[in-house]
């Protein structure tokens, strides 16, 4: 009866910018005698780490220093497609749709006049106009209309609540 | 054969798919296994006295910042009345309600108002500062690099971009210490303040109260988060993704275990194998 013999031989290597890469060979072959596994898998996993160990040494592209970390930065300046500083696809406003949304939800349920609402960012911001806010601000403006409104604002965080108190 | 063990229906690619704040971060790069409890398993444990003062004191403070946003009277004696009704709302709120010794509550309550009252008499911040924002939501989608969105909510951002994050502590912080043990919340919160402005902060403050028989303040400044601290953070980042990939998942005894509510759990723990 014929035996199966799987193996698989994986090097995964560190390269500059936080980056890695990995190469992996995998091969079934067949023997007929139990006793011949050991000599077989040393014959395998030779032949994979030379395979493996020749082919690896090609990194492709590898990210310079400050690869990521640029983007990153680079998001706070607008450089991001739904960066604070220009629009973020939805029309002209500044924040978020998802704020977006929200904040003319709230003025829906709460039959808020756009003046009121106008003011408020006013008085909170010196905006001249809510579409104007960036997404710092339409956090804010959020809260205080549902704050305004008879509502609590959201516990925020990700930590699973305790017993009680805030999450984060 | 020997099984990872699979003690909660969580597992790791449902938490890699929850948004990542400073806390979690810092969480799992401190001890991993404290992480697993508090993040996969969701193990839930009561609160202690020290955090819900904490609590108390921070509310206290929310509530003076707002006043002060809306320009409401923010007084001592208009900030008493906020406190003690949140103090007495928090806890009725709690699932487990903290078991308090004789009169401990009330020496408590009363350590966190003079915490709040010191704060208001010393605090840098003019009464009549209208803040930019406070106790803010940010978010910022990180997909692009292949990371998890980042989250955080920030105590305070003062005039001309300026983030404040508030602290209470036992002990008086060093300044430098002080900001190398936060360096990866305030990256945090700089990258959260830069992607939802489209502007970079001007600074960042930690206001440390200190919980000594006499209450101290100490504010410590720091510049704008440089290239170097962006990118140990977001080193940080990736880091977190491929430990949590591999649910690697090990305890790191020391100091910290005093404070930790989980050291039970921890020492119970068989090594995740089966």
């Amino acid at each position: 009866m014929a035996l199966k013999l799987i193996a698989n031989y994986s090097k995964r290597l560190g390269l500059p910018g936080y980056s890695s890469h990995q190469f992996s060979v995998s091969v079934e072959t067949e023997i007929t005698n139990v006793n011949d596994v050991a000599g077989e898998a040393s014959r395998l996993y030779l032949t994979l780490q030379k395979s493996v160990d020749s082919e690896i040494q090609q990194t492709g592209f590898v990210p310079s220093e400050g690869y990521g970390t640029a983007d990153v930065l680079e998001k706070g300046r607008g450089g991001h497609p739904s960066g604070g500083n220009g629009t973020s696809g939805n029309g002209i406003w500044k924040c978020s749709d998802k704020q977006k949304d929200l904040i003319l939800k709230l003025m829906d349920e709460h039959s808020l006049a756009k003046a009121d609402v106008q003011n408020l960012a006013r008085e909170m911001f010196g905006a001249s106009e809510v579409s104007g806010l960036n997404k710092l601000q339409a956090s804010g403006l959020i809260d205080r209309l549902i704050e305004d409104n008879g509502g609590k604002p959201p516990r925020r965080g990700t930590t699973p609540r305790y017993s009680n108190g805030r999450s984060r | 054969m020997i099984a990872l063990a699979s003690p909660s229906k969580r597992e790791a690619r449902d938490v890699l798919d929850e948004p990542v704040s400073a806390s979690r971060l810092t969480l799992f790069h401190s001890c991993r296994l404290k992480f697993f409890f508090r993040y996969v398993q969701r193990l839930v444990k009561p609160v202690s006295p020290a955090l819900f003062v904490g609590q108390a004191v921070h509310h206290a403070l929310q509530a003076w910042s707002n006043r002060r946003w809306k320009s409401q009277p923010c007084s001592d004696n208009d900030l008493w009345e906020a406190f003690d009704a949140q103090w007495t709302t928090a806890q009725g709120e709690m699932d487990e309600p903290i078991a308090w010794d004789d009169e401990e509550e009330q020496t408590q309550r009363g350590k966190a108002w003079t915490l709040v009252e010191h704060y208001l008499a010393t605090t840098p911040i003019p009464t009549d500062e209208k803040p930019l924002a406070v106790e803010v939501g940010v978010e910022a989608d990180l997909s692009d690099m292949g990371l998890p969105t980042l989250c955080g909510v920030i105590d305070l951002v003062r005039p001309g971009g300026v983030i404040v994050d508030f602290k209470t502590t036992a002990t008086t912080p060093d300044g430098a210490m002080a900001l190398h043990r936060h360096d990866l919340q305030l990256a945090a919160y700089s990258l959260l303040y830069r992607e939802a402005t489209g502007e970079n902060e001007t600074g960042i403050e930690l206001h440390h109260l200190v919980k000594t028989k006499v209450p101290k303040l100490v504010v410590t400044r720091a510049d704008p988060i440089n290239q170097d601290q962006a990118a140990r953070f977001l080193r940080s980042m990736v880091s977190y993704v491929e430990g949590v990939k591999r649910e690697d998942w090990v305890p790191s005894p020391g100091i910290q275990c005093q404070a930790c509510e989980y050291v039970g759990d921890c020492m119970k723990w068989s090594g995740g194998v089966e």
